[in-house]
């Protein structure tokens, strides 16, 4: 297998780095979603090539959902297991944000940076749970981080990986679209694939793979680059809510009261649910679901369509 | 980002009741409303056909209500629910038939019944809804009432222990065992939902709360606070591994408990059925022919 012929531009060549610098390899990700078994299947593959390999990474501490990230180094000789700030040969980004949380450490110069746009938002950076509302995440579009940095791709691996079947194997997209970055044989790769992923899901991530390097391929055919999937920008457009509540049928249980996670109904006078503070509301129909008398009735409506009625109807 | 899909805004329980009959007799809280929710949602997602959906209950605040569904509802003796259902489900297979019954109904008076619909596995959904009394009749001791628990007829506290109904049918041999709780109105329809796609026998137990005449008993506090009880005491399944197990325990575990592909029996009587008329058939044609 000769992959050798498809470096990509800047891309660091294994072959000069048996001679003198390491090449640095950054993987970052949201935990859980497979950032060490992209940097173990990339360590185990320099090994087999005979480089020095370290390798450190947080892990454990972050656990699920939290910040992860993995150096891999590979050279003749490699002092130092983490990369320094600005010597990342690849950022390998498996959200998008966690992506741009590394951009300083990647090679102002020659850095590929390699990423997912796939967006886990943190609970903490939904400002409002209305759904719609704006959120404390990055608004930058691929096109405006592009800008910044060597050579950037940003590729939809989670909606890759789904059209296989498995969302899981997005990492392995990712490892696919790495594999073009630096030149190992594309047999051995996939060796590196089986040899670390689950046994039942082999197939399935070598398909990721394979469509990962493809991918990589097809986008460098359409330099520059306008493939990105452009990236939904967080306005605020909210919905109105609107609780329709059946007097007649209420029976006063204060099931809905006690669990809106808003706090925003209450027991009027006559001992019936409504909504006291309309503003607080965010939708989330608990009350109408946890209702047993069926009179909670919960409507999203588009903010344009509902401007002046967003009331509870008494 | 407008990404956010709003796909239970398409169910209105109000198109699958009927309105004339509402408000419901249950009690203020009762949980048996939100399962009722729960059938109706999952019914209404997997986009069932009213016209060929038979809804069979008995006796009791659950048997009460099938009077409530807008389909072909079918309110029969108590705990015979299973036994009506049986007939229905074997004299017209294009039906789907969904029994909804009590603790009471299902394990006591006709306990017989659904052991029995278990072994057959014929295509039948059955929702127990669980709230560990005989509500309707005054609060005397159900199969399932906790122990040491007051009821009108256990006035020292329940001594008896209390059936685990999952386990029964599934030893009992029904194709599709699950358990949820009320609270996760979302999960227990996709619990339905899984249960009403299942071809053979498919049991689903609900833990309601009573909250009137079992929860003012046994001191349990408001409708509120008994349901919430449902979320911090029966955890969902899959965080009874987590770390923090040894502080919570979940004695009832939720979700799918066990399913298996036995033979759906009305398809396999239907098929013996057939191979015999078509035996009988040939013979006669055999001992019609040297004439």
């Amino acid at each position: 297998m000769n992959d050798a012929d498809l470096p990509l531009r800047g891309a660091p060549s294994a072959a000069p780095a048996a001679a003198r610098e390491p090449v640095n390899v950054l993987i970052v990700g949201v935990g859980g979603q497979g950032v060490i078994l992209v940097s173990k299947a990339l360590a185990w593959l320099a090994q087999a090539h005979g480089f020095e390999v370290k390798q450190s990474e947080v892990h454990g501490m972050a656990k699920r959902g939290g910040s992860v990230f993995s150096h891999v180094r590979f050279g003749a000789q490699v002092w130092s297991p983490t990369i320094p700030r600005g010597e990342a040969d690849v950022l390998v980004a498996l959200e998008w944000a966690e992506g741009l949380r590394w951009l300083p450490y990647l090679k102002p110069d020659t850095g590929i940076f390699l990423a997912d746009t796939k967006r886990i938002v943190p609970p903490f950076a939904c400002l409002a749970r209305r759904p719609g509302a704006p959120m404390r995440y990055s608004r930058e579009t691929p096109a405006q981080v592009q800008e910044h940095v060597a050579e950037g791709y940003a590729i939809d691996a989670t909606g890759m990986a789904e059209e296989l079947g498995n969302e899981r194997v997005s990492n392995v997209v990712l490892l696919g679209a790495l594999s073009r970055a630096l030149d190992f044989p594309e047999a051995q790769w996939e060796r590196a694939v089986a040899e670390f992923v689950p046994k039942k899901t082999v197939a399935v991530n070598l398909e990721a793979f394979r469509q990962g390097r493809e991918w990589i391929e097809r986008s460098r055919l359409a330099l520059p680059q306008a493939q990105a999937p452009a990236q939904p920008a967080a306005s605020g457009s909210n919905c109105e809510v609107r609780l329709e509540i059946t007097p007649g049928w209420c029976k006063s249980c204060d099931i809905c009261v006690k669990l809106c996670p808003e706090r925003c109904l209450r027991l009027n006078a006559e001992r019936i649910a409504e909504l006291a503070e309309p503003d607080k509301c965010t939708g989330c129909r608990l009350c109408e679901w946890l209702c047993p008398d069926f009179a909670i009735r919960v409507h999203l409506d588009p903010a344009t369509a509902a401007a002046g009625e967003g009331q509870a109807r008494p | 980002m407008n990404s956010i899909v709003d796909k239970a805004a398409a169910f209105d329980v109000r198109s699958w009741i009927r309105l004339e009959m509402m408000p419901h007799f249950l009690c203020p809280g009762c949980g048996h409303g939100m399962a009722l929710r729960a059938l109706l949602w999952a019914l209404a997602e997997l986009e069932a056909d009213r016209d060929r959906l038979a809804v069979v209950s008995g006796i009791g605040c659950a048997g009460r209500l099938s009077a409530y569904v807008d389909a072909n509802t079918f309110h029969v003796t108590h705990g015979r629910a299973l036994a009506y259902a049986t007939g229905l489900a074997l004299a017209r297979p294009d039906l789907t038939v969904v029994t909804i019954l009590g603790d009471g109904d299902c394990l006591a008076i006709g306990g017989n019944h659904l052991i029995h619909a278990c072994r057959r596995n014929l295509k039948i959904t059955c929702l127990m809804l669980n709230n560990e009394v005989y509500g309707m009749t005054g609060g005397q001791v159900s199969p399932t009432t906790s122990a040491e628990m007051y009821t009108t007829t256990t006035p020292q506290g329940n001594a008896e222990p209390a059936f685990d109904a999952c386990a029964l049918a599934a030893a009992a041999g029904a194709g599709f065992v699950g358990r949820e709780v009320t609270h996760h109105v979302p999960r227990l329809k996709e619990l339905v939902k899984a249960g009403l796609s299942h071809p053979g026998f498919a049991f689903i137990e609900v833990l309601s709360d009573c909250t009137e005449i079992f929860g003012r008993k046994n001191e349990l506090g408001s409708s509120a606070e008994m349901v919430m009880r449902q979320k911090s005491e029966l955890r969902p399944s899959a965080y009874r591994d987590t770390v923090d197990t040894p502080f919570r325990p979940n004695q009832l575990p939720t979700g799918i408990l066990s399913r298996n592909d036995r033979p759906e029996y009305g398809a396999a009587y239907r098929a013996a059925a057939a191979a015999r008329r078509a035996g009988a058939a040939a013979m006669a044609s055999a001992a019609g022919d040297p004439k």
